[in-house]
């Protein structure tokens, strides 16, 4: 009964948090320390969860979700919507992924002396948006807290951010709408051949043949604009490179693994056969997000492009362990999904950090950052390390588990391209590495005075960042294996 | 007796109103608490009125739970235009000269509301038409209420002249719809309409009845007058065009397509379909270059009519009920805009650039202008997003999946439009400081509505109640 309360707190508090920060003055500092707590509280509430789901999953590979204290209440009764919550193995993990870095991406605005107020109180809505769409399992229920979202996001990079930061904002906004509007109209054609919105019943429930044929690529794709696919990745690096540090850690973090979580979560587990026709073909579109997101990454000079692309790349090896649709490959997939979200975030917190103080991002204009603020470049390099695979981080155990599990599948195109996709691992490493040796040794370019220490809420967050990365990567196999309780029902319904 | 007493009520309402002024002679501050508080006392009414049986009063004077959620958006609508109207009486705003007569003018709303009545209550034609003429005539004079200005005076030419043509393309439809059933009654004609053969004289009749009802809710290629009116007619008057002058024509259109048109309905519904979705496109288009917001508004109401317009392609106590839910949400909506737009727009022209830093002037101004154009553009969880999946899912139920994804597409259209104001409002500077003041009053219905808007999707209180009469 207490687990199940906290679960219906995740995404009340946020909202109660905005509700309470009203009456507290614009300059106080009790405003970001009440935000902080209610973060903190909700960590912690998803962390006791992950611990909880570790404790109550069986980890004998069923067909079934296993899913934890469900709330189940009648909700818009005239469309027979249900307020249907619970969580299993893999929504604890992306929770306790994106708690924290909601956490830090709090931390990270600590300093921001204008309008701290408003850009707290959207960020909380941000955070019960996505708590809400990792815990829902009604589509209806589902779409709400998903498409949220739009709501904050243009006003927090418009409002918040540098350089061409309208036009990067109504980018990234109204490219999300429509993978948005895609979503919602399929939901609405599964509403209508199937009457309920239910995932759980959904799932038991074969859709029609001929409705998976033509619906599985709109949801796919809809879902795949978040994540930046291919012909939709085009938002991701306007849309980073002008929003504000938190907001990039939460975009690239959070948001972008909402898209691949709805891909596997529904459109896979829901229309196996319009994925096994589909996403061969995808596989193109894929190829370009593995293979050549690198090399555009290379050719930039700005640090947040650099990361931009590189989260496109990494983004496609976990469409490419979709694709595979083999277990093994899946849970690749799903442990790329969070082994990427930590180290973008710390990619992005460095990047805010060292942007705060040579107020450019421009690679060329820097130098011998590692003389001057250590600490900040090293966790840089980590996250670069963890990035291109370097074992014992994170990046290495869910990149090599999508490699051998896209291997097994047999079709040729799919095995010429996991073999481009570890080549391309290559170019991760040059341009990885060629960033970090411009802007971190060399001489210094910028006087060692104009360059402040380290702050402490700053060190906080690198070291919180590396200590995920170091567990995931020495200790992946419980987590693994948890994961294999969400994963193993969606590879069942595709062999069924 | 008790079905029908609302109905009196607001019938009697204009003659009591005119006669406060002509023999009691009393203020304009009691004129105002007076209509305010009348039009609260028929909400109240309206809602003791048990629903169930239909009720028929003199065999063509229709009461069923439809008609009696359609009332409360009628009697909402007058009484929220004419809180609107407090300032524009009292002083003069946007630049122009204040408007004069009270009593008259919400004798005018209440005509109108009783039109609404009229159409929806409706068993024959002749009283269906009677209805939407009630309902259109008080808005020609509504339009030039501000007879000084030259733009209001011009709009309301214009109003009268292509509403006229309107008008008799319906009285010619009707005609030829009397020629091919032999009655001018509902039962009669359903029965007409279900024994026959699709007949070129019954799509004659369609052909006619749509272009005219076209006219007055702004459908495509019917739908050029509105942004010129939307713009010359006071605040208060373009508010209640586009909430009571829209509800009225879709009203209309209900009771005659789910009505004693049902059967063919089906043979129509493509042809619906395509309005619906040329006219929403068309409304997208239009809205998104628009600097002026009362023509912004004109054109976002035309989409708004294009979705209301889908729920008709659904199947009858659905497509009721959706449309009944719909346009409360858009009441509350629009009027909330509408409402901020007066308050800003009381020392300047009604522009995008008198929205200009207004974040920094008045948060909660600011907060309640977020949330009404967010709903309007239907974004969870805000209501207009609940309107809009209900109607969408209505006619998902009839199997239009292409045109739900053309309809959730231009979504992302209309999102682009209400962000550009939200730039103004949100991220562009102030060109001058000019303070900005909120009467206490016109503060606690801003309040009330945002918060309607904020929760009356996302809470299923207003769903539920409405789906249990209807469904």
């Amino acid at each position: 009964m207490f687990e199940k309360n906290l679960l219906n707190l995740l995404w009340i508090l946020p909202f109660l948090t905005v509700l309470f920060s009203i009456p507290i003055k614009e300059n106080s500092p009790n405003l970001k320390r009440f935000h902080l707590a209610s973060a903190g509280v909700v960590l912690l509430s998803s962390i006791y969860l992950l611990i909880q789901v570790f404790q109550n999953t069986i980890t004998n590979p069923s067909s079934q979700i296993q899913l934890l204290y469900e709330t189940k209440l009648n909700w818009l009764n005239a469309i027979s919507a249900k307020y249907f919550i619970g969580i299993d193995a893999l929504s604890s993990m992306m929770l306790v992924l994106a708690a924290i870095i909601i956490f830090t991406g709090i931390l990270a605005t600590w300093r921001l002396e204008k309008g701290q107020k408003v850009f707290l109180g959207f960020f909380q809505i941000l955070a019960a948006s996505v708590y809400g769409v990792f815990i829902s399992f009604d589509l209806v229920l589902f779409f709400v807290f998903y498409e949220m979202e739009a709501l904050c996001m243009y006003l927090l990079i418009a409002g918040y951010g540098s350089g061409n930061k309208d036009y990067g904002a109504k980018k990234l906004t109204l490219t999300l709408a429509i993978g948005s509007s895609m979503i919602l109209a399929v939901f609405l054609g599964i509403y209508a051949e199937t009457g309920t919105w239910n995932l759980i019943e959904l799932s038991k429930i074969a859709l029609p043949e001929s409705f998976q044929y033509y619906a599985f690529p709109i949801l796919f794709l809809g879902f795949a604009v978040s994540s930046s696919l291919f012909p939709f990745h085009f938002w991701s690096p306007a849309g980073h490179s002008a929003a504000p540090t938190a907001v990039s850690m939460f975009a690239a973090g959070v948001m972008m693994k909402m898209g691949a979580y709805g891909c596997l979560r529904i459109a896979i587990y829901l229309m196996p056969e319009g994925a096994k026709i589909w996403l061969p073909y995808l596989l193109i579109f894929i190829a370009f997000n593995v293979i050549i997101g690198p090399f555009i990454a290379m050719r930039h000079k700005d640090l947040k492009f650099i990361t931009a692309y590189s989260s496109i790349s990494h983004l496609g090896l976990i469409f490419l362990g979709l694709a595979a649709m083999t277990p093994l490959a899946f849970r690749g997939a799903a442990l790329q999904m969070i082994s990427h979200g930590f180290l973008t975030g710390l990619f992005f917190a460095t990047i805010g950090m060292i942007y705060s103080r040579t107020h450019t991002r421009d690679i060329t204009q820097m130098g011998g950052l590692m003389k001057a603020i250590p600490f900040i470049g090293v966790g840089f390099v980590i996250a670069g390390f963890a990035g291109l695979g370097l074992p014992g981080l994170s990046g290495f155990v869910a990149e090599a588990t999508i490699f051998i599990g896209s291997f097994e599948n047999p079709s040729p195109l799919c095995r010429v391209i996991t073999i481009l996709a570890i080549l391309s691992i290559t170019a991760t490493a040059i341009y990885i590495l060629r960033c970090a040796n411009k802007m971190l040794h060399g001489p210094l370019v910028i006087s060692k005075e104009l360059l402040p220490k380290t702050l402490p809420e700053e060190k906080f967050i690198i070291v919180s960042y590396v200590i995920c990365l170091i567990i995931l990567g020495i200790f992946p196999m419980p987590f693994a294996k948890l994961l294999d309780s969400s994963i193993y029902p969606i590879y069942m319904n595709l062999i069924r | 007796m008790i079905t029908i007493f609302p109905d009196i009520l607001i019938l009697l309402f204009p003659f009591v109103m005119l006669s406060l002024k002509l023999f009691l002679k009393v203020s304009l501050k009691t004129q105002e608490n007076f209509a305010v508080g009348y039009f609260l006392v028929v909400f109240v009414t309206l809602n003791f009125i048990l629903l169930g049986q239909n009720h028929f009063y003199l065999s063509n004077w229709k009461i069923d739970s439809f008609g009696i959620f359609m009332r409360e958006i009628f009697v909402l609508s007058s009484l929220l235009a004419i809180s609107l109207s407090h300032n524009y009486f009292n002083s003069s705003v946007s630049l122009k000269p204040k408007l004069l007569n009270f009593s008259e003018f919400s004798a005018s709303v209440g005509f109108a509301a009783f039109g609404g009545i009229v159409v929806v209550s409706a068993n024959d034609l002749l009283t269906l038409f009677i209805g939407l003429e009630l309902a259109t005539i008080p808005m020609y004079a509504l339009v030039a209420w501000n007879k000084r200005d030259s733009e209001g005076t011009e709009a309301a030419i214009k109003f009268i002249l292509t509403g006229s043509v309107a008008t008799a393309f319906e009285l010619f439809g009707f005609s030829y719809l009397y020629g091919f059933s032999g009655f001018i009654t509902f039962p009669e004609i359903t029965n007409a309409v279900a024994t026959a053969q699709v007949s070129p004289l019954l799509w004659i009749s369609l052909l006619f009845i749509i272009s005219g009802i076209g006219f007055k809710m702004t459908l495509f290629p019917f739908h050029l007058w509105a942004p010129d009116i939307y713009e010359g007619a006071p605040t208060p008057v373009t508010a209640i065009l586009s909430v009571t002058s829209k509800a009225v024509a879709i009203t209309f259109l209900t009771v005659l397509v789910l009505g004693p048109l049902h059967s063919v309905q089906k043979e129509i519904s493509p042809f619906l379909a395509l309005l619906a979705g040329a006219t929403l496109f068309v409304g997208n288009l239009g809205a998104l270059s628009q600097s002026k917001l009362r023509r912004f508004m004109a054109f976002s109401s035309i989409s708004q009519a294009g979705y209301i317009l889908i729920a008709l392609l659904g199947n009858t106590p659905n497509a009721k009920y959706s449309i009944v839910y719909y346009l409360f949400l858009y009441t509350f909506s629009n009027y909330l805009a509408f409402f901020i737009f007066s308050v800003v727009g009381k020392n300047q022209a009604e522009t995008f650039s008198a929205l200009r830093g207004l974040s920094e002037k008045n948060k909660f101004l600011a907060i309640s202008l977020l949330i009404a154009l967010m709903s309007l553009a239907g974004i969870p969880p805000l209501a207009g997003f609940f309107g809009k999946l209900q109607i969408f899912t209505t006619a998902a139920e009839n199997g239009h999946f292409f045109l739900i994804l053309f309809a959730v597409l231009n979504n992302v259209l209309a999102l682009y439009y209400y962000i550009q104001v939200l730039k103004s409002a949100w991220i562009d500077k102030p060109e001058k400081e000019i303070a900005l003041s909120i009467p206490t009053k016109q503060k606690i219905i801003i309040l009330i509505l945002t918060l309607s808007v904020l929760l009356l999707g996302f809470l299923p209180f207003l769903s539920n109640n409405l789906s249990i009469a209807f469904l």
